[in-house]
C-alpha cells in the first residue's frame, strides 16, 4: 500500500468530516439560539390570562383567547376542507391512474403548488372570495389554508401509497377482492401512518402562515367564531402587535410566538415519532 | 403453433380429467409475444408444475389463470381458457368473481397489516356473511389444514406481520383456502424460505391436493419431481413438452427438457 | 450432449467411468490370465491373478463411495442418475468376476500345477473363451452406451450355459470311470462353473447397459439354458 496515497485520503477523509460537523453545527446553532429568543422573550408573559382573556385594546393587558381559538378553527377547518380532496387526488395518482399521463401532469402542478408563495395563494383566495363576498371571513381564510394543505398531503400521500408493495394489492385482488375494497382496506391500512404523518406535517406548516391571512380572514379584536366575519388567529395578532410601539402587545406577541413555535415542534415530533414506529 | 409433445397418461393421471382447459394462448407485454400458442391440460385434484429457464414465460402463464395480469395496463391475452364450461378470457367474466375460485400464493410471503384473524376473515368476507361463530370455524380450520392452528391459537388477535417467514407463507395458504376456491396457483412458493418451512409447505400441497387443483411455477426440479403429477417443461415462451412428472424426469422426449433437468442448459 | 454447467459435476461423473472401465480392464486380464494357468498349469501366474484381485475390490469400494456422494452432493436426474446407479451395479458385477478368476487361480495352486486330461483342460478352455468375448463385449457396448450390441450379448447367454452343462456331463463320466481322477475333476468341474458365472455377469451387466440407455429395466426372461441342476448320470452297473 502506498503510504502517501493512504495519509492523503486520511486526511482528507478528516477534513470533510470536521467541516461537516462544523456546518451541522453551525445550523443547530441558529436554531437554539432562535428557540432560546422565543423561550427568553415569551416565557415571562405566559400566564394563565394568556388562555383566558381576550387580545386587549393598546396599553392594558390582556390574553390571547380569542386568537388561541380562531387559529383552531381556522387550522381545523382548513385541514377538513383540503385532506379529503388531497388524500384522493393522491389515492387516484398511485393507485388508479399510476401510469396514466394525467398523473404526471398532477403531480408537476402539484410540485409547483408545494412552493408556491402563501402570499400569492392568500390573494388569489382574496380575489375569488373576498372580493365578490365584499367582505373578509373566517371560511376565505380556511378556504386558503386549505390551498397550502392540499400540495403536501397529495405528495405524501402518494409517496406512502406507492410504497405499499404492489404483491401485498396482488395478493389482495388474487382473493377476489375489487379495486376499492383493496385500496381500502389494504394500501390504506399498510401506508396508514405514513399518511397521518402528511396530514401532521401539513397542519404544522398552516400554523404559522400569516400572509394569507392578511388577505382573507384578516384580524378580529373580539371573540367571533363566525365564519362570514373576520376572524383573528395567532400568527395575524403577532404581526399586528409586534410592530406596535406598546410593551403589553409586544409581551403577548412574544409569548403568542412561543406558542405556535411549541405546537408546530409538538406536532413534528409526534410526526416523528410515528413514522419511525412503522414496522412495515 | 402448438409444439409439444404430451405422454400416455401414467397412473397418477388416468381417470383425471381437466379442470382448466388451455387452448392456443398467446400473451403479448405491448407487442412483444411472450407466450406462443400454449396448449395445456390442468387435470382435477393434481398437482401441475411449470419448469423452465428464467424468462420463459411460467410466470406469465400462471398469471393469466387469474387473470392478475389485468391490473397492469399494456398486456392482453389471446386464446382460449376454459374453467366449468366458461372461457376466462372473456371479458365479460367478472375478474374478481374467477379470483374467488381460482387463488394464488406468491413467492414472498404478504401477510396483509392485520391480525391473523382478520387476514383470513379477509378474503371470506368478501363473497359470504358469516356469524362470528361460523368465521372462528373458518378460521380455525384453515389454520389447521395448513399446520398453522398449534403455533398460533393463542394469538389469533395479534398482527400477522409478527410471524416468521415460513408462518406467513403457511398464513398467506390459509387466507387463500379459506375462500375455497377451486384451483389454487402457486407461484415459486418455498423459494424464500428455509428448508424447514419449505419441507412443510410440499407436505401442505401434498394433502391440499386431495381438494383442490394445483398449479405451481417452481425454479426447483427436485421440488417439481417431489410435488407434480404432471409436468410441463417452457421454454422461451414456448411449451416444449409435457407429460407425467416420473416419465418427464428419466427419459424426456426432447433433447431440451433433458439438457434443462440435469444441468447442461448453457 | 452438451457438458453440464457446473465442470465439477461433469468431472466426477467422467471419474466414476473412467475407474468402471479401468475395472473392466482388469477383470478382463484376470479372467485371461486365469484361464492361461489353468491350462499350462503355471503356478507363478496364478499367484499373480490372486493378488492382483486386491485392487479390484480397491476400485469397487472407490466406485461405491464416489456414486454415493455424487447423489448426495448433485441430485442427478434422468441420464446421469441412470448412469450413476448403472456403474454402482456394474462395478459389483466386476469385483464378482475378479473373485472368481481368483477362485480358479486358487485351485490351480491347490492341484500343484499337476493334472492331466487335456480333452477337459480344452473344453474349459474354450468356454473360457466364449465368455472373454462376451465379457469384452459387453464392456464395450458399456463404454458406446449401444444396447443393441449389449442386447447381442445377452442373448447369447444361452450357448456358455449350453456348453457348461455338456462340461458337466463329461466331469461326472470321468470321474466315476477313474477315482483317481477325482480331485482333478471337482476342481475342474468348479473352475468351469466360475467361468459360468463369469458368463452371467456379463450378461446381467448387459442388462444394465440397456437400462442405462432405453430408460426402462429388461422384463424379459433370461434365456437359461443351465440344466446342470437336474443332471445326473446313472451310476454304471457293476459286476458283482
Amino acid at each position: 500500500m502506498d503510504q502517501g496515497l493512504y495519509k492523503r485520503r486520511m486526511l482528507r477523509n478528516r477534513f470533510h468530516m470536521a467541516m461537516s460537523v462544523a456546518t451541522a453545527l453551525f445550523g443547530l446553532t441558529w436554531l437554539i439560539l432562535i428557540l432560546a429568543m422565543l423561550l427568553i422573550k415569551g416565557i415571562g408573559g405566559l400566564n394563565l390570562a394568556v388562555f383566558t382573556e381576550m387580545t386587549p385594546p393598546p396599553g392594558s393587558s390582556g390574553g390571547l383567547l380569542n386568537a388561541i381559538v380562531g387559529s383552531l378553527i381556522l387550522t381545523i377547518l382548513g385541514v377538513l376542507i383540503g385532506t379529503p380532496i388531497a388524500v384522493l387526488a393522491g389515492t387516484y395518482m398511485a393507485e388508479y391512474g399510476r401510469h396514466s399521463k394525467l398523473t404526471d401532469v398532477v403531480r408537476f402542478i402539484n410540485d409547483i403548488l408545494l412552493s408556491a408563495p402563501s402570499i400569492v395563494i392568500g390573494l388569489f383566495v382574496y380575489g375569488i372570495m373576498v372580493r365578490p363576498m365584499g367582505y373578509f371571513s373566517g371560511i376565505a381564510g380556511a378556504v386558503a389554508l386549505a390551498i397550502l394543505v392540499i400540495p403536501v398531503v397529495v405528495r405524501t400521500t402518494e409517496d406512502m401509497l406507492l410504497l405499499v408493495p404492489s404483491q401485498m394489492r396482488e395478493a389482495a385482488a388474487a382473493l377476489g377482492a375489487p379495486r376499492w375494497h383493496v385500496i381500502r382496506q389494504v394500501s390504506y391500512r399498510a401506508a396508514k401512518t405514513g399518511i397521518i404523518t402528511g396530514i401532521l406535517l401539513a397542519i404544522a406548516r398552516i400554523s404559522g402562515e400569516t400572509a394569507p391571512l392578511l388577505f382573507t380572514a384578516l384580524n378580529n379584536q373580539f371573540w367571533s367564531t363566525s365564519l362570514l366575519a373576520p376572524m383573528p388567529s395567532l400568527p395575524v395578532v403577532i404581526f399586528q402587535f409586534a410592530l406596535s410601539p406598546y410593551e403589553d402587545w409586544q409581551r403577548l406577541a412574544w409569548t403568542g410566538a412561543l406558542l405556535i413555535t411549541v405546537a408546530v415542534l409538538t406536532l413534528s415530533i409526534v410526526a416523528r415519532l410515528l413514522s419511525s414506529k412503522r414496522t412495515v | 403453433m402448438a409444439n409439444f409433445a404430451v405422454h400416455a397418461s401414467a397412473d397418477s393421471l388416468s381417470n383425471a380429467k381437466p379442470k382448466m382447459d388451455i387452448k392456443d394462448l398467446s400473451f403479448f407485454y405491448g407487442d412483444n409475444k411472450a407466450l406462443k400458442d400454449i396448449t395445456l391440460p390442468l387435470f382435477e385434484k393434481r398437482v401441475t408444475a411449470l419448469i423452465g429457464p428464467s424468462g420463459c414465460g411460467k410466470s406469465t402463464l400462471l398469471r393469466i389463470l387469474n387473470r392478475i395480469y389485468e391490473l397492469y395496463p399494456g398486456q392482453r391475452a389471446e386464446g382460449t381458457i376454459m374453467l366449468d364450461g366458461e372461457n376466462i378470457l372473456d371479458p365479460k367474466l367478472d375478474a374478481n368473481y374467477l379470483r374467488s375460485k381460482v387463488g394464488m400464493v406468491f413467492q414472498k410471503p404478504t401477510p396483509f397489516p392485520m391480525t391473523i384473524y382478520d387476514n383470513i376473515a379477509f378474503g371470506v368476507k368478501l363473497y359470504q356473511k358469516p356469524s362470528r361463530a361460523e368465521m372462528d370455524a373458518i378460521v380455525e380450520s384453515s389454520l389447521v389444514r395448513t399446520a398453522l392452528w398449534g403455533e398460533v391459537k393463542d394469538r389469533l388477535h395479534t398482527s400477522a406481520l409478527g410471524l416468521s417467514g415460513g408462518q406467513q407463507q403457511r398464513l398467506c395458504i390459509a387466507r387463500t383456502v379459506a375462500v375455497k376456491p377451486e384451483v389454487v396457483l402457486f407461484d415459486e412458493p418455498t423459494s424464500a424460505l428455509d428448508p424447514i418451512s419449505t419441507a412443510k409447505i410440499e407436505e401442505l400441497i401434498d394433502e391440499l391436493k386431495r381438494d383442490f387443483t394445483i398449479v405451481i411455477v417452481t425454479h426447483n426440479m427436485q421440488q417439481a419431481a417431489r410435488v407434480a403429477d404432471l409436468t410441463a417443461f417452457m421454454y422461451l415462451g414456448d411449451l416444449i413438452e409435457a407429460g407425467p412428472t416420473t416419465t418427464m424426469f428419466s427419459t424426456p422426449k426432447d433433447n431440451r427438457t433433458l439438457d434443462y433437468i440435469t444441468g447442461r442448459f448453457g | 450432449m452438451a457438458s453440464h454447467i457446473v465442470t465439477a459435476f461433469e468431472n466426477e461423473l467422467r471419474d466414476i467411468n473412467r475407474k468402471v472401465a479401468e475395472m473392466g480392464g482388469l477383470a478382463e486380464k484376470a479372467v485371461v490370465d486365469s484361464t492361461d494357468a489353468l491350462i499350462k498349469r503355471d503356478t507363478i501366474l496364478a499367484q499373480r491373478v490372486i493378488a492382483g484381485d486386491t485392487r479390484l475390490d480397491q476400485l469397487q469400494r472407490e466406485i461405491e463411495e464416489d456414486a454415493i456422494t455424487l447423489i448426495a452432493k448433485r441430485q442427478p436426474l434422468a441420464v446421469d442418475l441412470r448412469e450413476v446407479v448403472s456403474a454402482i451395479r456394474i462395478c459389483n458385477d466386476l469385483e464378482r468376476v475378479g473373485d472368481l478368476a481368483k477362485n480358479t487361480a486358487k485351485r490351480v495352486l491347490a492341484l500343484k500345477g499337476e493334472y492331466q486330461a487335456p480333452a477337459l483342460l480344452r473344453g474349459v478352455e474354450h468356454m473360457s473363451e466364449i465368455v472373454l468375448e462376451q465379457l469384452k463385449e459387453v464392456l464395450d457396448a458399456f463404454g458406446a452406451r449401444d444396447a443393441v450390441r449389449a442386447m447381442a450379448v445377452w442373448k447369447r447367454d444361452g450357448a456358455v450355459d449350453d456348453l457348461y452343462t455338456s462340461l458337466f456331463r463329461e466331469l461326472l463320466t470321468y470321474m466315476m470311470e477313474d477315482p483317481r481322477q477325482i480331485t482333478m475333476c471337482t476342481h475342474l468341474l468348479f473352475a468351469a462353473k466360475n467361468v459360468e458365472r463369469i458368463g452371467d455377469h456379463a450378461t446381467n451387466i448387459a442388462e444394465t447397459v440397456h437400462y442405462l440407455v432405453v430408460g426402462e429395466q429388461l422384463i424379459d426372461e433370461r434365456p437359461k439354458s443351465d440344466t446342470t441342476s437336474m443332471t445326473s448320470v446313472a451310476y454304471p452297473q457293476t459286476k458283482a
